[in-house]
């Protein structure tokens, strides 16, 4: 018993970065609706970033945090003017796909420039697990805990009371009736895009700042466990990717216990799977805007 | 205000807008009519950029807009309404408002104010516009659930949120009662009074001459007559374009 309660806490820390990851793809994807597979390599170029300060120059923890969130938002902008911004609307798959081949072209710029594998990246904190009774909880992964929730009542705060938030919900609305009532709608959209960028790269530092090392691998690891999050969780929504990113931790911990290590990531797509086919729109999903028309 | 040199549009070998003249001035309600497929939507199209111009140059006070993007062109204080609502389903009512004002009045406020939800003077502006337009009581419901008549009220009350020097209406009457007309009517009138300056296209006849200082008619994407009510009334070609030759 004391086992499970134990595993279902450390899934819930776990979960927690799961959760972060799967924020900024909610606003991409889930109320955008674009696909940007390049989503997690952008966050790793961002992990990159700090990691070199940390390396060449002893960067500070807040340093190397600074470093993380500009890398990514960088690179994030980068992604937006490359693959979206030119493909009219309603291209989403062309822009999917090329999303995919600078993915590719983000992880080869990280290879050339730490070739070796992995990397040391700073601890959030050192010390050691805090005993509550016979459960240990480490400290690091509280603050990450803490990171998330916050992290995600700014981004439903932002989405629903602020005007940034509002002219975004109308662009998704209908583009070309916010054109024509004065948002410009293709500035908003790389806004958004920075916006979701500084999410993953906050969620990034968290993240890497727990496990202590960064590989280029990182960024396909973080595009998978945040895509599974937030569909679990339901698209669009934000306390949704949150709580898919709690259950995908949960879930793969006790798997891990229980089965082994192996098939960890078996469970965690079965998971997937299973709500894809019984309940597709997710924990918390809703059904998208729809724009009003009638034919007068 | 409004200067429309020779503009055109063709949709391949379709003259959808032929070379049409027009000039709106300040604070008067230029009437524009003709029967369907004059052309008429198409320059309402064309005047607040959903399409470029095939030919010909639009002029607003003075200045060449003929390449401005959308909303730089509301930003110069172009707005218009669509004939076909196209509202921001899932926002509330005062919210649709709230995205679509871009005034002085916005750009002067303090950035947290502007961010999160609007100083005293434009919540209290919103409040005006949804009193003048009779959805103050409507205030916090989603735009979706508003019946039409109430949607048609949000999209005009959405256009005059921007303060806009121009106001384009597409069609406002369309799928209106007998009581609704009059009351938009009476609106428009009660704007020209505020200054606004207004070009209607209409396809309801007697809103137009009711309400009109002027009234342009389009036939086949060219202009055919121009001037007061009365006389474009009993102008020959007018009768011709709507009626057919005897």
């Amino acid at each position: 018993m004391i086992d499970f309660i134990q595993n279902t806490i450390d899934g819930v820390m776990i979960g927690a970065s799961y959760g972060l990851l799967a924020l900024g793809f909610t606003v991409i994807f889930g109320v955008m609706r674009r696909l940007n597979l390049s989503y997690g390599p952008t966050i790793m170029i961002g992990a990159y970033f700090g990691t070199v300060l940390y390396l060449h120059f002893g960067a500070g923890l807040l340093a190397v945090a600074a470093a993380v969130v500009v890398g990514a938002v960088i690179s994030g902008i980068y992604v937006e003017r490359l693959c979206f911004a030119p493909m009219k609307a309603g291209a989403g798959i062309a822009s999917m796909v090329s999303s995919f081949a600078i993915w590719m072209q983000l992880e080869q710029a990280a290879v050339l420039v730490l070739p070796r594998h992995t990397y040391p990246f700073p601890p959030l904190v050192t010390g050691p697990a805090l005993e509550i009774g016979p459960l240990l909880v480490r400290p690091d992964h509280l603050i990450m805990l803490t990171g998330a929730l916050l992290l995600a009542a700014v981004v439903q705060l932002a989405l629903y009371r602020t005007r940034f938030g509002l002219g975004l919900r109308a662009v998704i609305a209908n583009p070309i009736a916010a054109n024509l009532v004065g948002v410009d709608v293709g500035r908003l959209v790389v806004l958004a895009f920075a916006a979701a960028s500084a999410i993953g790269g906050v969620a990034g530092f968290l993240v890497l700042a727990v496990d202590q090392q960064v590989t280029p691998m990182f960024g396909m690891w973080a595009t998978l466990k945040g895509l599974i999050a937030m569909m679990i969780g339901g698209l669009g929504s934000i306390p949704g990717a949150l709580l898919g990113g709690l259950l995908l931790g949960v879930v793969e911990v006790h798997s891990h216990w229980l089965f082994g290590p192996q098939v960890r990531d078996l469970f965690a797509y079965f998971v997937l799977f299973a709500f894809l086919v019984a309940r597709p729109g997710g924990l918390l999903g809703r059904t998208i805007d729809v724009e009003l028309s009638h034919r007068a | 205000m409004l200067d429309l040199q020779g503009i055109a549009k063709h949709f391949g070998g379709v003259r959808a807008v032929d070379g049409v003249d027009l000039t709106v001035k300040r604070g008067e309600i230029l009437g524009l009519i003709g029967p369907n497929g004059s052309g008429k939507s198409t320059i309402v199209n064309l005047v607040s950029g959903l399409f470029p111009l095939t030919s010909g140059r639009i002029l607003f006070n003075g200045d060449d807009i003929s390449d401005l993007p959308s909303h730089a062109r509301v930003g110069l204080g172009i707005a218009r309404t669509f004939q076909n609502i196209r509202l921001f389903g899932q926002l509330s009512v005062w919210q649709n408002l709230w995205v679509a004002q871009n005034s002085r009045l916005q750009r002067q406020e303090m950035f947290f104010k502007r961010w999160f939800g609007g100083s005293a003077g434009v919540q209290a502006e919103i409040g005006r516009t949804l009193e003048f337009f009779d959805l103050a009581h409507k205030r916090d419901e989603l735009a979706a659930n508003l019946s039409f008549g109430e949607q048609r009220r949000l999209e005009f009350a959405r256009a005059i949120s921007a303060r806009p020097n121009l106001l384009l209406l597409d069609e406002p009457a369309a799928g209106m009662n007998a009581e609704e007309v009059d009351q938009l009517d009476a609106r428009i009138r009660k704007m020209r009074d505020e200054g606004f300056t207004v070009l209607l296209i209409e396809h309801h006849v007697e809103l137009v001459m009711s309400v009109a200082d002027r009234i342009a008619v389009l036939n086949f994407g060219r202009k055919i007559a121009e001037g007061p009510p009365a006389a474009v009334q009993d102008d020959a070609a007018v009768r011709e374009a709507y009626l057919g030759t005897r």
